[in-house]
């Protein structure tokens, strides 16, 4: 008796190991469906989502009834969306018609989605289409666009770029920092040394009369959404993931662009607590006022100017091209199930969402469509619109679409994480990360 | 009537049948319970853990060891077990000297204990990831309050620096489940026969020898229950750390429920992460009879 219930006390505890890694069987292969009726899609809360159910909402009021077709919205986590929806595509569940992708997992996602073969890509940004295309052929639409900005505080570098003491005190820094003399520029002229000298004059451990604690905030978590910020780096000083299918995070350019981060982290230029930073840390330092200036997503600019939500840096914060001249392009995108069992229905919400008239929408509600026409025509919408547009069509970058994209992306971030921040020697991490890579790239 | 020596085994059959039947009966439940819910996705980890089941590679096959190569071909495994490990000793052991002095202490009488004994089970009433995003505010260097309130007595402490994030998760970890331990002690204490604690005070023992040759042993049992929960909870660690590090920095504070998680659904390869659970559990089960051998064991046989 006592061995059936060891025995039964094991494999309790075994099965909450155990479970979560199950695939589920083989499901069908979908079907068409009636092209009506109900149409299950999921997203991510926040600013995307929020807007997407703002234009579901439109659709099932007005088109959708002529089309007979009802969507239904679900908001999953914004943290574990993709986990959710791997699990549901190893298990080839048929229970989401459209799922919610990116860019940077479209390689991944791809068996389990259907092509989009009837979608005029010609309306969006040439790289977010790009971006979700694989083997030639579209895995997803457009839905939103995220690339990254340097948002700084335009009352301090005003007064540091019309004070000659300060501009003196700068130089001085520049001298101790590069080795060379520099002048103080406007930011949006600012290259990757730029970059570096002002993070050191505007912290207190470089210049102790610096009226900020730090002067930028690195996002160093071990978080895949960092390195795409830190490829803004790599792209910067010339560098890339890859050339001709080779691995090249040994180049020096990548050497530089970890080596960047390091300095700034070890010489306090940044908080301690940057090891642990990502979009809200970052968001935290630039509302604090304790920080400068900061490499950050364009979804963050509209709370920075907010009065409510940062009453003490709003309507100082400015926007400024990425230093280095690169930015990160991604699209957040949807894509349908290959499993679906209403795959008509679905298109028919796919092709509503295609239109300018839905992007029309969604930006009014508060996201950032892919479609440089719709961004320019509600440019009274969101300040950052016209920028967005300009930056993309002018700096923007989308990494190589491979199918284990997403996997490289998380997989640099677990190698260069700590030599970021100091923690392991620069040569080691990217020589890791440089073969991982080539593994992953196969 | 008395029954006939020849009607005696039948009736005795029939209700040894009838016992059977009853006994199936009660228990269906259970085992339909443990057949949906700790059976069946245990098989299906296990297969899981010799096919090729990845998001690229749906196709299930069966592949042989080739999992557990990888697995053990990767250092990431090695790396995390290891932390795992050394994170899991180091939390299990503060939670339980703290929860034994803890339940020593609210076994005595004292003003606005009422109190304190709700306060202190507080933390084991938030779930664990919504603790991790309260700490991840509380202490987050530029809007925390903690670091503010440091701040202002002259204390600049950098919470989540490289150097300080290992201590901070244990600390967080030993403020969280300490109550756990504390709980289960104190509930053996309240069952602790005085009279044990009486005749050793007869025999002139002081507090200190009657904890350590009367109360101690006798709570042998109650200690190793609080050890063994409070063990395998530590060993799954997963939300509170995920929460704040995601591992990291690099790989410095990646546990076996981290690198599981991260296997299975950010690289896609399921059939890896059954096997690294999988290897988990191997590793476990030879724990488990002798862990339950001391739990069902009365303390008082400890003496004899």
């Amino acid at each position: 008796m006592r061995r059936k219930a060891m025995a039964l006390g094991a494999m309790v505890v075994s099965a909450a190991l155990l479970a979560g890694c199950s695939a589920g069987s083989n499901g069908s292969a979908g079907d068409e469906g009636s092209g009506e009726g109900t149409v299950k899609l999921v997203a991510w809360p926040g600013p995307e989502g929020d807007a997407m159910s703002k234009v579901v909402d439109a659709y099932n009021a007005g088109q959708g009834e002529d089309d007979g077709v009802d969507v239904e919205l679900t908001l999953l986590s914004r943290q574990d969306t993709f986990s959710k929806e791997a699990a549901l595509m190893a298990s080839k569940s048929s229970d989401v018609d459209i799922y919610f992708t990116a860019s940077y997992n479209i390689g991944q996602f791809a068996p389990s989605l259907e092509p989009l073969t009837d979608i005029d890509t010609s309306a969006y940004f040439p790289v977010a289409a790009e971006g979700l295309t694989y083997e030639d052929e579209l895995y997803a639409l457009p839905l939103d666009v995220s690339n990254h900005f340097l948002l700084y505080r335009k009352d301090l570098t005003d007064a540091l770029l019309s004070d000659p003491a300060a501009q003196a005190e700068y130089e001085t820094v520049s001298e101790s920092v590069l080795g060379e003399k520099r002048a103080p520029k406007d930011p949006a002229e600012w290259d990757l040394d730029d970059f570096k000298v002002a993070a050191a004059y505007f912290s207190k451990s470089e210049n102790p009369d610096s009226p900020t604690e730090y002067g930028t905030i690195l996002q160093a978590k071990n978080l895949l959404y960092n390195t795409m910020i830190w490829n803004d780096v790599l792209w910067g000083y010339g560098g890339n993931w890859e050339e001709d299918g080779q691995a090249a995070l040994t180049s020096d350019a990548a050497k530089k662009a970890v080596e960047l981060y390091a300095d700034i982290y070890k010489n306090g230029w940044t908080s301690p607590d940057s090891a642990q930073a990502e979009f809200p840390e970052t968001q935290a330092a630039l509302q604090s006022g304790d920080t400068a200036f900061a490499i950050q997503w364009s979804a963050a600019f509209a709370a920075l100017n907010d009065p409510a939500q940062s009453p003490d840096v709003a309507g100082k914060i400015a926007i400024a091209p990425v230093p280095g001249g690169k930015t990160h392009v991604h699209a957040l995108a949807v894509s349908l199930n290959k499993y679906s069992e209403n795959k008509a229905a679905a298109k028919k919400f796919l092709s509503f969402l295609a239109s300018t008239d839905a992007m029309t929408q969604y930006a009014q509600a508060g996201g950032i469509p892919p479609m440089p026409e719709v961004l320019e025509a509600q440019a009274a919408v969101n300040p950052a619109f016209a920028q967005v547009s300009e930056t993309i069509d002018e700096n923007g970058f989308s990494e190589p679409v491979f199918p284990k994209t997403f996997q490289a992306y998380s997989k640099l971030a677990e190698d260069l994480s700590g030599a970021w921040v100091g923690q392991t020697d620069v040569d080691d991490a990217l020589e890791t990360a440089n073969a991982n890579l080539q593994e992953l790239l196969g | 009537m008395p029954p006939t020596v020849a009607e005696r085994p039948r009736s005795s059959a029939t209700e040894r049948r009838k016992r059977t039947t009853a006994a199936v009966i009660l228990s269906l439940p259970l085992i339909l319970f443990a057949a949906v819910f700790v059976i069946y996705p245990l098989a299906s980890g296990a297969l899981t853990a010799f096919q090729s089941s990845t998001l690229l590679d749906q196709s299930n096959e069966p592949n042989g060891i080739d999992n557990f190569v990888s697995l053990f071909r990767s250092d990431g495994f090695a790396k995390a077990a290891g932390f795992t490990l050394g994170f899991s000793a180091a939390v299990v052991a503060i939670e339980m000297v703290l929860g034994f002095a803890l339940a020593l202490l609210m076994n005595r009488a004292f003003p606005g204990k009422k109190l304190f004994f709700t306060l202190l089970l507080l933390p084991i009433m938030v779930a664990p990831a919504l603790l991790g995003v309260m700490f991840r505010l509380l202490l987050n260097g530029d809007i925390g309050a903690l670091p503010a309130l440091l701040d202002s007595v002259g204390l600049s402490v950098s919470l989540f620096s490289p150097d300080s994030v290992v201590p901070l998760l244990v600390v967080l970890d030993v403020l969280q489940w300490t109550p756990f331990t504390f709980l289960i002690i104190y509930a053996g204490l309240q069952s602790f026969p005085k009279e044990l604690l009486e005749a050793s005070a007869m025999d002139g023992a002081g507090y200190l020898r009657s904890l350590t040759s009367v109360i101690v042993p006798v709570l042998k049992p109650v200690l190793f229950a609080a050890f063994f929960l409070r063990a395998i909870d530590a060993i799954r660690t997963f939300d509170v750390i995920y929460v704040l590090t995601a591992g990291g920095p690099g790989t410095s504070t990646t546990t076996l429920s981290i690198y599981i998680y991260k296997t299975a659904f950010e690289s896609g390869d399921f059939g890896k992460a059954a096997a690294a659970a999988l290897v988990v559990l191997v590793c476990l089960i030879p724990f488990v009879p002798f862990i339950v051998r001391r739990i069902s064991s009365t303390g008082m046989e400890a003496k004899k």
